[in-house]
């Protein structure tokens, strides 16, 4: 079982995605406007990254819903409008705070409430604070993983940057308001690299996991 | 009148939704979906403009008509980081490795109406953070006008040539309308680039 991304044909997905220093941690790169149902065959772990086009990813909602009701997982990053096509997602829009840390005694304001989750055994929590693209209100059983307070003008109530589904489809869907394909991919912001760095072995180690999981299902079925 | 194309890739804070909302420069715009773009007249307009988020291989598949587009008297502005080239003229982005805040200083090389009355320190920092404008290079076309450059290096950051009768406006940065709430001199650019893109071809 392998790991694939799409791509949108951006300079900065181009950068990270196809990059020197991560393009091995793929096994399949697809460019997203040329997505079809084959290439998803054998895949454990898709990656949509952030800032692809949200009108991909409508046009491709029945594959990826395919994907997730195959028990299998999808990962999906910032600015892709995942509440327009992804089963359970409830966001709200907050301005992006991209100079929070110039402010005098700043602190970030999110908080890692399951540090004990897989995902921080490959990823340093620090590495998970830059700012972040309004928050996320998981449905009814899934796991937030790092949530921020309600927004001081009382915009929102506050929520998750990142949760884990495992509930509401056969598969696993993680969503997360983060954006480090972006930042990584565009030369700004040194925290994205170090939560890359961690976040695709974790999708390796995830992927290996599934295959793992269902031979075991297998041999004793 | 509407005489400004403006592809739209979906992103909430990309400055392009309040573009479209500016009374002065919003009724000038029609924004196209990425892969729309072939259900345009591209001749129906004076102006393209390609920023940042668009889709270069997509673009590539298009290349042909934007350079006509162009060379028939068109004007592109082209804002973002090119991976594939797919204009005449474009090359791959150069980042700048280790860079330091010397190496994001924005030099004037040559004036230019987008950017009258600009000062290159609000192109420099934005709340007081460098890179955003631009923090890499592009190595311009022969006979290229560079107008801006970063660093003790003067590496080309933005630069304007011609394609036939029309032109190209580049700069390898953030996409300038990101700058129209910048709170400074840098809130110049939009506007004026309006204004000269409606000035004839030889302004």
């Amino acid at each position: 079982m392998s790991v694939a991304i799409l791509h949108g044909g951006t300079y900065y997905h181009a950068e990270a995605i196809l990059g020197p220093r991560y393009r091995d941690h793929f096994d399949r790169v697809i460019y997203a406007p040329e997505l079809e149902a084959d290439d998803l065959d054998g895949v454990a772990v898709l990656i949509v990254p952030d800032r692809l086009n949200p009108a991909l990813l409508r046009r491709h909602r029945p594959l990826l819903l395919q994907h997730l009701a195959r028990g299998r997982t999808l990962v999906v990053f910032a600015e892709t409008q995942a509440h327009a096509w992804a089963p359970g997602v409830a966001w709200t829009f907050r301005p992006t705070n991209f100079w929070w840390w110039r402010q005098q005694g700043a602190e970030p304001a999110q908080r890692v409430i399951r540090p004990d989750h897989e995902l921080f055994r490959f990823v340093d929590p620090q590495a998970t604070v830059w700012h972040f693209h309004g928050v996320l209100h998981p449905p009814p059983g899934a796991e937030a993983l790092i949530v921020v307070p309600p927004e001081p003008g009382g915009r929102d109530e506050g929520g998750a940057l990142l949760y884990d589904d495992r509930v509401t489809t056969p598969g696993r869907l993680i969503v997360s308001t983060l954006d480090p394909f972006y930042h990584h991919g565009s030369h700004f912001m040194p925290a994205t690299t170090r939560f890359l760095d961690g976040f695709l072995p974790w999708a390796r180690a995830a992927a290996q996991g599934e295959a793992i999981r269902r031979e075991s299902a297998a041999a004793s079925g | 009148m509407i005489d400004t194309l403006l592809i739209d890739c979906e992103q909430p804070e990309s400055g392009v939704s309040d573009l479209i909302r500016r009374p002065d420069l919003g009724p000038r715009i029609m924004a196209v979906g990425m892969y729309a773009l072939d259900e345009v007249a591209l001749a129906d307009y004076r102006a393209l403009l390609i920023g940042m988020h668009c889709d270069q291989l997509y673009l590539v598949g298009r290349r042909a008509r934007i350079e006509d587009f162009v060379s028939t008297g068109g004007t592109v502005l082209v804002s973002g980081h090119v991976a594939w080239p797919f204009l005449s003229g474009l090359d791959r982005f150069r980042p700048i490795a280790d860079y330091r805040i010397a190496d994001l200083e924005v030099r004037r090389e040559s004036e230019h109406p987008v950017w009258a009355g600009v000062a290159p320190e609000d192109l420099t920092f934005r709340r007081g953070i460098a890179g955003f404008y631009g923090r890499g290079w592009h190595k311009p076309p022969p006979g290229a006008t560079v107008i801006h450059s970063l660093g003790a290096r003067r590496l080309p950051l933005d630069f304007a040539y011609a394609i036939g009768r029309g032109r190209v406006l580049f700069h390898g940065g953030n996409d300038l309308w990101t700058y129209l709430d910048a709170g400074n001199s840098a809130e110049r650019m939009m506007p004026q680039l309006f204004d000269w893109t409606a000035a004839p071809v030889d302004a």
